[in-house]
């Protein structure tokens, strides 16, 4: 039995992105393509976003000019490609405050939104150090709060104290603390439904950006190495990517990096007219297929 | 002489670009605490939360910011972007006092609504002034995952 289905939808992306973001350490080693993606949870009554994207109309020409990130489509466009709207989006996790992570709130009227209080907390002592500090609260935007306050008065926004068991039937979340930011989350889905799950995705948020900091590079001796970019510590991230790991038997394709350009050769996938990648992970009982 | 006052209005600009920017930096910090604060206070089961070390620094940061808004000499060409600095800082002000009006007892949605609608006035007006001159952001993508293919095109263009 499989309760929810699962695709991962590439909503834009950056075409050559340094190597050395994504995995510590190897420096001048070229570029990947670094797609942006949410993935998109369905079944057992919820319509379930794990990050809601940015808000383009913000954003969308700065990135686009000085960042080359292209091919930006919203959130309507992308969801339709599995027959859901914005309006149908019941739940969204989001598993860390950065501007390409929640930074599209206002786009799901009807959802309910979850983040580590553990995220807020330290981002504001970490605002309160001083501008020589900014490192610390980077990548947030004060406009994305406001508009969390605004869910939150509409009682639209719940924050998570740490690891929560069934948040909603099947799913738990888990705060890695002090790694790529304070208060990153990662979700676990057990698509059974049991305790002692045989079917377990994990949604990594920016914990890993590719499968590759689950393996290292070298088959023959595989490692973890960890991305690029955190406020907290390497070893925090090491030691999350171990408990994913480990939590779903070392499995590693059971991992989803949603910044992995090959999620798209590790399951079932098309490309859209628009061309963004759909990629299809799990289909519950019942569902059609929406890449074949 | 028709240079000379170009060149002076050009250095009436820069000024101007440099002092505003620093003011929209500490605006965007003191009303992401405040943000922040709020949200503590919308999604806790305590009312009367007490402002946190963070908060109480952010208050009197906001002083200074408006201090600093005063002092701004503003060229013509920046008339428009000061309007909104302004309206910002104002606003942010009014933030400070819609919180503390949601932490009195008693307080209910009528409290909630003008401290939702304070933020949305501020971060309304300080996202005008990034649309309006460069410089002026919102987000420092300095943390984002694009952040070092900035760098990486902008060493590619120079090249």
């Amino acid at each position: 039995m499989t309760d929810y289905s699962i695709w991962v939808l590439e909503y834009a992306a950056v075409e050559k992105f340094p190597f050395s973001v994504m995995l510590y350490g190897p420096q001048h080693q070229g570029t990947r393509k670094l797609p942006y993606a949410y993935a998109l949870l369905k079944g057992k009554g919820e319509t379930i976003l794990i990050d809601t994207g940015y808000d383009h109309v913000a954003f969308g020409k700065q990135l686009a000019d000085s960042y080359g990130v292209s091919n930006y489509h919203g959130p309507r466009e992308v969801l339709a490609e599995c027959g859901v709207s914005p309006e149908d989006v019941t739940k969204v996790f989001i598993t860390h405050a950065h501007f390409d992570h929640m930074g599209a709130i206002h786009l799901f009227p009807n959802a309910k939104f979850y983040l580590q209080k553990h995220e807020l907390d330290q981002w504001l002592w970490a605002l309160s150090l001083g501008q020589e500090f900014r490192f610390l609260s980077g990548g947030g935007d004060p406009a994305d709060i406001a508009r969390a306050v605004d869910a939150a008065r509409e009682g639209r926004l719940e924050l998570i104290d740490g690891d929560r068991e069934d948040v909603l039937p099947g799913i738990d979340v888990h705060l890695a603390k002090d790694t790529h930011t304070y208060g990153s989350m990662y979700v676990t889905l057990r698509n059974d439904g049991e305790r002692e799950s045989s079917d377990k995705w994990i949604f990594a948020g920016d914990l890993i950006y590719t499968y590759d900091n689950l393996t290292g590079l070298d088959p023959d001796a595989p490692q973890i190495v960890p991305i690029g970019l955190a406020v907290g510590s390497q070893h925090n991230l090491i030691f999350s990517s171990v408990e994913m790991l480990k939590s779903v038997g070392g499995e590693v394709r059971r991992v989803i990096p949603v910044h992995e350009d090959r999620l798209k050769d590790t399951f079932p996938s098309r490309l859209t007219d628009a061309g963004l990648q759909v990629v299809e992970i799990a289909l519950a009982d019942g569902e059609t297929s929406k890449v074949s | 002489m028709a240079n000379d006052a170009v060149m002076g209005e050009d250095q009436a600009m820069l000024e101007y670009l440099s002092a505003a920017q620093a003011v929209q930096s500490l605006l965007k910090q003191i009303l992401s605490q405040v943000g922040g604060y709020a949200l503590l206070l919308m999604t806790s089961k305590n009312s009367h939360l007490q402002p946190v070390e963070a908060i109480i620094s952010a208050q009197k940061a906001v002083e200074q910011a408006m201090d600093d808004v005063r002092a701004l000499r503003v060229p013509a060409d920046a008339a428009h972007h000061y309007h909104h600095l302004k309206k910002a800082a104002q606003a942010t002000c009014w933030t400070f006092a819609a919180a503390d009006a949601c932490r009195r007892a008693g307080a209910d949605e009528v409290e909630r609504d003008a401290l939702a609608r304070a933020l949305r006035t501020a971060t309304g007006h300080l996202r005008t002034t990034a649309g309006l001159l460069p410089g002026f952001e919102l987000v420092d993508f300095g943390q984002a995952c694009c952040a070092m293919h900035a760098q990486m095109a902008n060493s590619e263009r120079s090249a």
